[in-house]
């Protein structure tokens, strides 16, 4: 008994070893048709689930996309989609359902934006990849209403691969066109893994706001107005420019007369905690830091050659951008 | 707005540097082969890659590319978009070979031109028709690129759909009806009534030599006529009446909320609606790629690119319909 349960125990990790190896879309490349018909296979079998939670966004003066992604009906999109925070806004479904919504906030560094369903549910929803699952290479598809919704042409898919990601930024060369902006971007488990934000002057190059940036800031951007270059305008300064590195947010370059240059912070310091809130992201870090008053002191806890230093500054103002 | 406008660069600008000074750092971009089109997505195709280029020609006008086309017979007969190639004169094939070419037939309705390469051979290449007709499944498609060296790969995007007609616009907002005529109440910059001098607070008197009372009349007017199409319209002007000829605009260019993707997009076809059916893809083809055949994974040709809409749209008439062209032509033995 014990014997023939442990064939077929192993058995089955022959056969799933053997499913991964052959999974088209998660070779380096596709290498004939039959891989070409996997992948198409693939995302015939996943769009009808998420496509039934794209919703198209419709303010009084444009169009965007968005995604919703819980029972009550909360709905990721683009910061530039939603404009600013408490503006109603309608929201259809592919079958041509109309419903009233109010935009949450967001922030316009990664261009994530958020609103909420505001009848009630239950809304079809779709599922969140976790953070850092996706990884340059990997396929994705896209969905979006571009130039608003269109029942005769219905929605508009995308497929590409992710071409790179840097900070609060993915790029792909799936195509996109305004209008698909607040899109979804689905990897090949049918999870979310990117909104899409802005089309870049090469039509195989765009950008999307990564999943991890919603991740980093989900209950900021549910509660609290959207940041936008403005309003961090008038918060507190702390004077560096950083970067995530695979050990966690880097500084590149400390500012002159700033907080941070007061404060002894160096390049090559990693950034890990604003006030004891552990930092998931550089976006998180500028927020944070943005929406303390100038004047106002943060502690800031970094690690320098290995080990961990805290620090506690007084803000200054941001300097005019000209 | 500007420190807005100025971040966004700014935050480029840094995200630049970094780029720059990251040689040593954690991942860099997808190297171009692994990309959707890059060379080894393209020859997964395989054979279909090969049909491709073989089955498509350059049509060119003094040594121009003006439009790409199908050979669709093995006496080198070649289907292509009519409004792109008024005037082709001679056809390269992918293996370089160059011929010249007779027209045909043209049917303006499905904006076809059917030409034949002038040569005794019966031997060409040529596109086999796919027998299923447009789905709504969403599937691979390519065609052959405008060197007939590479392809371009995509996926039909969209549902399978009838386009129809689109009225040229001048580009006007209409305000106040009056015994005198209608009111502009704005004109959109760069758009043809701008273009041509027309302003606000003009009021429309005449439309081809026809008086106008109402607001409809203008619009049905102008509307029956297409765009690239002049309509004459008399004005009154500080109590001057005034005759302007506007060369009419693309409803969709001049009022689209989103015309910052064609100002994006590079040139797009002149005709782009009133077909019967098209399949929509996201091909990455210039409009000169136009009137070439568009293939399905097994190398079936599935239709003819038949209008770059935008940045990533193609229209293509499925092969059903394009084959119409080619219905009566006898094999010659």
């Amino acid at each position: 008994m014990k014997a023939v349960s442990y064939i077929f125990f192993l058995l089955s990790s022959f056969v799933w070893a053997d499913i991964v190896s052959t999974e088209a879309w998660n070779k380096k490349s596709p290498e004939n048709r039959s891989d070409l018909i996997s992948i198409q296979k693939r995302l015939n079998l996943l769009l009808p689930e998420v496509q039934k939670a794209l919703v198209s966004i419709e303010a009084g003066d444009g169009a965007g996309s968005g995604i919703i992604v819980s029972e009550d009906g909360l709905v990721l999109s683009a910061a530039h989609v939603i404009g600013n925070t408490g503006k109603k806004m309608r929201v259809r479904l592919p079958n041509g359902k109309s419903a009233p919504a109010i935009t949450l906030g967001g922030s316009e560094i990664s261009d994530a934006g958020m609103l909420k369903i505001t009848q009630k549910g239950p809304w079809p929803y779709i599922d969140i990849a976790a953070k850092n699952k996706s990884e340059i290479g990997n396929w994705c598809f896209g969905l979006g209403h571009p130039g608003g919704f269109d029942e005769k042409r219905g929605i508009v898919v995308r497929i590409g691969r992710i071409i790179a990601k840097k900070n609060e930024t993915m790029q792909t060369d799936s195509r996109l066109l305004g209008g698909d902006s607040g899109g979804p971007l689905f990897n090949f488990d049918g999870k979310l893994i990117a909104i899409h934000s802005r089309v870049s002057q090469k039509p195989d190059q765009n950008f999307h706001v990564p999943i991890e940036a919603f991740h980093a800031n989900w209950a900021f951007f549910k509660e609290k107005p959207l940041v936008t270059y403005e309003t961090m305008q008038e918060g507190g300064f702390f004077g560096v420019s950083c970067e995530e590195t695979e050990s966690g947010i880097m500084i590149r370059e400390v500012y002159e007369g700033t907080a941070a240059e007061k404060a002894g912070m160096s390049i090559n310091d990693i950034l890990l905690e604003v006030n004891n809130e552990p930092l998931d992201s550089r976006e998180e870090f500028i927020i944070l830091i943005s929406s303390l008053e100038p004047g106002q002191e943060a502690n800031i806890l970094y690690q320098r050659n290995g080990s961990q230093s805290a620090v506690k500054v007084k803000l200054g103002v941001r300097p005019e951008d000209d | 707005m500007t420190i807005k406008i100025l971040s966004i660069l700014l935050l480029f600008a840094s995200q630049y540097q970094i780029c720059r000074g990251e040689q040593n750092a954690t991942k860099e971009s997808l190297p171009k082969k692994y990309r959707l089109n890059g060379t080894n997505t393209q020859f997964a195709f395989g054979d279909a890659r090969e049909i491709a280029l073989s089955t498509t020609a350059k049509l060119t006008r003094n040594n121009k590319l003006i439009a790409m086309g199908a050979i669709v017979t093995p006496q080198g007969h070649i289907l292509t978009k009519a409004s792109s190639c008024v005037g082709a004169r001679e056809a390269t094939l992918a293996n370089g070979e160059i011929f010249k070419l007779k027209i045909k037939k043209r049917n303006e309705i499905l904006d076809l031109a059917l030409y034949q390469i002038i040569s005794d051979r019966t031997d060409f290449p040529h596109v086999i028709w796919s027998e299923t007709n447009s789905t709504n499944n969403i599937s691979w498609v390519l065609s052959a690129y405008r060197e007939l060296s590479e392809i371009r790969v995509g996926i039909s995007s969209a549902n399978p759909r009838e386009i129809g007609r689109e009225g040229g616009v001048m580009g006007v907002i209409l305000g106040n009806e009056s015994a005198k005529g209608i009111r502009i109440t704005e004109v959109v910059p760069q758009a043809a009534a701008d273009k041509a001098g027309l302003r606000q607070g003009d009021i429309i008197q005449k439309v081809d030599r026809r008086s106008v009372k109402f607001r409809d009349q203008v619009v049905d007017l102008v509307g029956k006529k297409d765009p690239g199409d002049v309509v004459k319209i008399q004005i009154l002007r500080k109590k001057k009446t005034e005759d302007y000829n506007i060369t009419l605009g693309h409803r969709s260019v001049t009022f689209d909320l989103f015309n910052r993707n064609l100002q994006m997009s590079g040139p797009v076809s002149k005709r782009k609606d009133n077909f019967p059916m098209i399949i929509q893809h996201d091909l990455p083809l210039p409009k000169e790629a136009m009137g070439g055949p568009l293939f399905d994974v097994e190398g079936k040709c599935i239709g003819i690119n038949i209008a770059r809409v935008d940045r990533v749209t193609v229209f293509s008439l499925p092969s059903n319909i394009a084959r119409v062209m080619v219905s009566d032509l006898q094999p010659i033995n």
